[in-house]
């Protein structure tokens, strides 16, 4: 599983990443989940391009069926990503919401 | 380069319950041994190609464990490449060779999955990718739908031509006693099948699989043998959003057109081809990466039977049964390519035998694409 430790260096990140918006590039629908996400499944994945034209591979959350395609606004928020570890240390991270 | 197929062999692949990851190596082993007409002491190295033992399995060290398991007092060493861990450990094996340190070497492909709960393999499955696919909540069958709907939406193919893709290699497998599923299929049944990660169903998708491989590489040269005259290794970013395209595996391309300009032959020198068919996007994808075809015309040419045994015009795509239906021990995989490729220029493929085969190409991704291994396999005239 994750390190606490980990989860700590990697939330510094986030900050940066928030408030940002985007398009859709390419998506799918994950039915059949990897472990720790099958409480949230099923949920869309995408490629998406930033405003600034970074592309990041993000879950997409909040979502309806019609707002996944190609071309869809989203922004960046911050979401818990993971089902928290042994350590009781709840994992945070960039998801996106069609907009 | 100057690098001969000894000998090769492999396991059946499948759900191999009772039987350890031992138990696989020293059967692959024991076949490659006595094909090649060795003995043990022949032997100067082993490279074991392995990606999941350590996350599911909690074994390391896989080179010194199956050293010893195999009565080989030689230098060994571990492979990892992700699904690409058997080409990388090959190419591994011929660098060996070419350095002049070893004569003659065994490449072992091993994987066993089924140990483990689907949910824990796919997790280590992901241990591939990147940190980001990892915290969205990523599989493998999800990124390479997004990798399959861009390619629909560029060059408009269907779920129908992804369908042809798995119904050719599981008839291809339906000839391989070894081969996981020995059965053909539908295309009406591939689209049926539930959907794993939109658009990609179940029959889309290669299988959890048992298995080893192995082939002995040496630099003595024999009158029956096959040899490796190309060998060559790409990578890319890791994840799939740094890439610049999503209908491209670009380290596909880059390791192929280093193996053709290494070996001197083009794609319509070669008969026969087994390529990285993890998801039936994949081949498509293998077959225009490496130049076999235009982007965007293979789909349609599949179901049409252009790289189908019996019916190919130039080339037969995964003999095997490919990844899709001989199965996908990820580690073994690469090695179980060049064992499929030796036997059919070797012309020991009974009833899925390409006749006339001369050349083929071994195609071994890792990941979705961050490295790609092809070799190129000639049959030596006598």
């Amino acid at each position: 599983m994750i390190s606490p430790v980990k989860i700590w260096r990697n939330q510094k990140h986030i900050a940066k990443q928030l408030g940002q918006t985007g398009k859709i590039i390419s998506w799918s629908l994950i039915r059949v989940p990897p472990e720790g996400f099958s409480e949230q499944a099923p949920y869309p994945i995408a490629v998406v391009e930033l405003t600034g034209k970074a592309k990041i591979l993000a879950q997409v959350v909040d979502w309806k069926i019609n707002e996944l395609h190609r071309g869809q606004k989203v922004k960046t928020v911050v979401r818990k990503t993971i089902e928290a570890t042994q350590d009781g240390v709840i994992p945070y991270g960039i998801k996106v919401k069609p907009i | 380069m100057n690098i001969t197929v000894l000998g090769t062999g492999m396991t059946v692949f499948g759900e191999r319950w009772e039987t350890s990851p031992r138990a696989l190596a020293r059967d692959a082993v024991k076949q490659a041994i006595v094909d090649s007409g060795c003995e043990h002491k022949h032997i100067q190295a082993l490279y074991v190609a392995n990606m999941l033992s350590g996350m599911l399995g909690m074994q390391g060290h896989l080179g010194a464990l199956f050293a010893e398991e195999l009565g080989l007092s030689v230098p060994a060493y571990t492979v990892e490449g992700a699904c690409a861990s058997g080409g990388l450990a090959i190419h591994t094996a011929v660098l060996g060779i070419m350095s002049g340190q070893y004569d003659t070497v065994l490449v072992l492909g091993v994987e066993k999955m089924t140990d483990h709960k689907p949910e824990q393999v796919s997790s280590a499955l992901m241990g591939a990718g990147s940190n980001e696919e990892r915290l969205a909540g990523a599989t493998f069958p999800g990124l390479y739908a997004i990798l399959t709907r861009s390619h629909m939406e560029a060059y408009g193919t269907t779920e129908k031509a992804l369908a042809s893709v798995a119904v050719k290699n599981h008839y291809h497998a339906s000839l391989n006693p070894k081969a996981q599923f020995q059965k053909s299929i539908t295309v009406e049944a591939v689209l049926r099948s539930s959907c794993v990660a939109d658009p990609l169903k179940l029959l889309d998708c290669s299988p959890v699989t048992d298995g080893a491989a192995a082939v002995i590489l040496s630099k003595r040269k024999t009158n029956t043998g096959v040899s490796i005259i190309a060998s060559q290794v790409a990578s890319d970013t890791l994840g799939i959003a740094e890439r610049e395209s999503l209908t491209t595996l670009i380290a596909s391309t880059r390791a192929s057109e280093k193996a053709f300009i290494q070996s001197g032959v083009s794609q319509k020198d070669i008969q026969v081809v087994e390529v990285h068919d993890c998801f039936t996007i994949a081949e498509i994808l293998a077959l225009e990466d490496m130049g076999f075809v235009k982007k965007g015309e293979v789909g349609n040419r599949i179901s049409e039977g252009e790289f189908t045994l019996g019916k190919a015009k130039q080339v037969v795509v995964n003999s095997s049964g490919g990844l899709k239906a001989c199965g996908h021990p990820v580690g073994a995989t690469g090695v179980k390519q060049i064992v499929e490729i030796t036997n059919q220029l070797r012309g020991r493929c009974k009833s899925r035998q390409i006749s006339n085969a001369r050349v083929g190409l071994t195609h071994n991704v890792g990941g979705t694409g961050a490295t790609a291994v092809v070799h190129i396999l000639r049959k030596d005239t006598i």
